[in-house]
């Protein structure tokens, strides 16, 4: 019997996520990945106004909360049998093009970097540069006042870790300035999306609000300056670590897990919507040639075999209900198992990349024998925000000069009353992942409603085969050292990037001393 | 000998936020995005923005930064009985947000400030807080918070008035 290690909570991630080990001479023989938050906000929505769910399901979550409301709205077109215009759904992509950017700049910089940095060697800078030493300075600051985060908690680096005082230092400064980038990022979203956080304007049929030509000028500018930051910065601060101190992880495609792969396909990039900059399909085992097949969403189930539901058999999520059965011992975590054809799927940029069969990161397979896992995450992250931005100008372009069409239309309006009765799915491909809604309405109202996340799909239990979630069959193999210190596990997860949040947001001090400044 | 009126010193404030932030989805955990809601509807001074923060939590450091006074609204499990109101100053807080547990990136509200700090400056915080009854799923607030809103509103508006008239 290995040695257990339990990570909990997991941190730098979205929500709360335990992860159980076992180490067996130094690597991971088995692991366990549990949700350990109860979500089913679902359950709202019955008996509600079909519309009033892109606004309630906005709400999921804090981080994610445009990319529910496009997934809802798109349920809601099909039920309605809603047909956006054009000028919609170039609005609709600019909005998530926006999102794209934010997640993954955070992703790589915030929640992920400090895996793969010694971040205390920016003490030992000894170069001239006033902006470095700027950085330097804070750093040091914050370390002095014992006030250290945001860069704790965190693991003791290790041999793959970056440690060079010079680009440890510069690193640290990406981090300051795509904290920057992300406010902007945010910012574009908002000046189409009418408010942030929880953007108002997408709904069944299209969008609410049109855009004017200072808008658009506005966000393109805005555009222009992340996408320097993109090619300058973000790009080759993943190349750099991916080629660098990385390649013996991203070579040994440590945690790679079950490889097989689905996308739903995203991002119209024509009236028809038969083109999408990212196309749909699955890869089941990369043994098999990395054969693309066609996606069926009828091949989707979820179980809830080691999921703390009532037990049952693994259902259609039209189908799919929640009721909790807490005094289940065979059941491990709040996160149900999708599956596809009874097979665990990785959902993410790595399973867009690989189902696009995107020459970059195929070329990063080949010419550097990078193998799918963590590392080649990372990069399949990076290569997608490019691949974005640059669509992004085209659809400004685009939007540019429908909008000076007559006729030039943005919602359904003929669609807009929900109808008596209806059945509709909405899919789109989350920064993180395959996300899904689907919705059931009877006298015109919502009889059932089912959201499948991203983080689901890999963060889930085994099933009924006993086949493993694809966090977990991903830490299989992966070097633990020692058992004190297991960064390679958190980096593993984090490549992820899991979102579980769907989210509270209280503050919970841990001591009371709160208490005394009750005031009534 | 009549003592001669000071004139009254200006503001040292001009940009003072309104933050309400908690999940709309979980009863009185919402608490703080309801009253921003309610107040975004207020005639407030030119001063003062009001924004809803929902549950964002990176995305908020642009408000904050742009603020040099903020009042944040949130429900507060302070350890006091159901509904009882809170106010303290940022300073007040333990300095390390470890203590504060939060779910959204495991990056809570007073990380966030903490974060904004590194790429600007931290605007003089007060935080009054509200315990809540309930945070069961569910989009109203429970009776006897929904009591207490007009209080917190009126305690909000007492402190921007504070802080115009410094």
């Amino acid at each position: 019997m290995g040695k257990r290690i339990t990570i909990d909570p997991v941190t730098r991630i979205e929500g709360h996520l335990k992860i159980e080990v076992e180490i067996e001479n130094g690597k991971v023989k088995d692991a366990w990945s549990s949700g350990t938050m109860a979500r089913g906000f679902e359950a709202l929505l019955l008996g509600k106004d079909p519309r009033d769910a892109s606004y309630v399901t906005s709400r999921f979550c804090g981080v994610c909360y445009s990319v529910h409301q496009l997934a809802s709205a798109r349920a809601l077109d099909a039920a309605f049998g809603a047909r956006v215009p054009w000028g919609g759904t170039l609005l609709r992509n600019l909005v998530m093009g926006a999102e794209y950017i934010y997640d993954h700049m955070i992703h790589f910089y915030h929640l992920s970097a400090l895996d793969y940095l010694d971040v205390m060697a920016v003490a030992n800078y000894t170069g001239k540069d006033p902006a470095l030493n700027k950085v330097k300075e804070k750093v040091v600051g914050l370390v002095k006042r014992g006030d250290v985060f945001p860069l704790v908690p965190r693991y003791e680096p290790d041999e793959f870790s970056v440690k060079d005082p010079d680009i440890v230092i510069s690193a640290v400064k990406h981090y300051l300035d795509a904290l920057q980038m992300q406010v902007k990022a945010k910012n574009m979203g908002a000046i189409f999306g009418g408010r942030a956080p929880h953007y108002q304007s997408i709904v069944v049929g299209g969008f609410t609000q049109y855009p004017d030509v200072n808008q658009v000028a506005r966000f393109r500018s805005m555009l222009d300056e992340i996408a320097q930051f993109v090619n300058e910065v973000y790009i080759p601060d993943v190349v750099a670590f991916g080629t660098g101190p990385l390649l013996p992880l991203a070579q040994a495609g440590v945690g790679g897990g079950h490889l097989n792969y689905l996308s739903y396909g995203s991002f119209e990039m024509n009236q028809s919507g038969k083109q999408l900059l990212f196309k749909p399909g699955v890869i089941i085992g990369l043994n098999g040639g990395m054969a693309v097949k066609p996606f069926d969403q009828r091949k989707i189930t979820e179980s809830v075999h080691s999921s703390w539901y009532k037990k049952d058999t693994p259902k259609h999520p039209y189908e799919g209900e929640q009721v909790f059965d807490l005094t289940r011992s065979d059941a491990y975590s709040f996160v149900k198992s999708p599956r596809y054809g009874n097979v665990p799927m990785e959902v993410g940029p790595l399973a867009r990349a690989l189902v696009d069969q995107d020459p970059t990161i195929l070329g990063l397979v080949k010419k550097q024998g990078v193998k799918p896992g963590a590392v080649a995450r990372h990069a399949a992250r990076a290569v997608e925000t490019k691949k974005v931005v640059d669509a992004m100008y085209g659809w400004c372009d685009e939007l540019t000069t429908a909008m000076t069409k007559r006729g030039f239309k943005i919602h359904d309006t003929a669609h807009w009353d929900p109808p008596a009765t209806g059945e509709g799915v909405g899919f789109f491909e989350a920064p993180r992942g395959a996300l899904g809604h689907w919705i059931r309405i009877k006298d015109h109202k919502i009889a059932g409603y089912q959201a499948v996340v991203p983080s689901t799909w890999n963060a889930s239990p085994r099933d009924e085969r006993g086949v493993r979630g694809q966090y977990e069959e991903s830490l299989i193999g992966v070097p633990v050292p020692d058992p004190e210190n297991p960064i390679n596990v958190v980096r593993v997860i984090r490549s992820f990037d899991p979102c579980l949040a769907c989210a509270v947001h209280l503050i919970d001090p841990r001591t009371n001393e709160i208490r005394k400044f009750i005031v009534e | 000998m009549i003592e001669k009126r000071r004139k009254p010193l200006r503001s040292p404030y001009k940009h003072i936020l309104i933050l309400g932030v908690g999940n709309l989805l979980l009863s009185d955990e919402g608490v703080g995005v309801h009253i921003a809601q309610r107040m975004m509807k207020m005639d407030l001074p030119p001063e003062v923005q009001v924004v809803e923060g929902g549950t964002d939590g990176f995305g908020l450091v642009n408000f904050i930064t742009q603020a040099d006074r903020m009042i944040l609204i949130d429900a507060v499990k302070g350890g006091g009985q159901p509904g009882s109101i809170y106010r303290f100053d940022i300073d007040d807080c333990p300095p390390y947000p470890d203590l504060f547990k939060t779910s959204v990136h495991q990056i809570s509200i007073l990380e966030v400030i903490n974060l904004s700090g590194l790429i600007g400056s931290i605007p003089h915080t007060t935080i009054i807080g509200i315990e809540p009854v309930c945070l069961e799923m569910g989009m109203e607030l429970s009776p006897s918070i929904e009591k207490k809103v007009p209080k917190v509103i009126q305690m909000i508006e007492e402190e921007v008035e504070a802080s115009l008239s410094r």
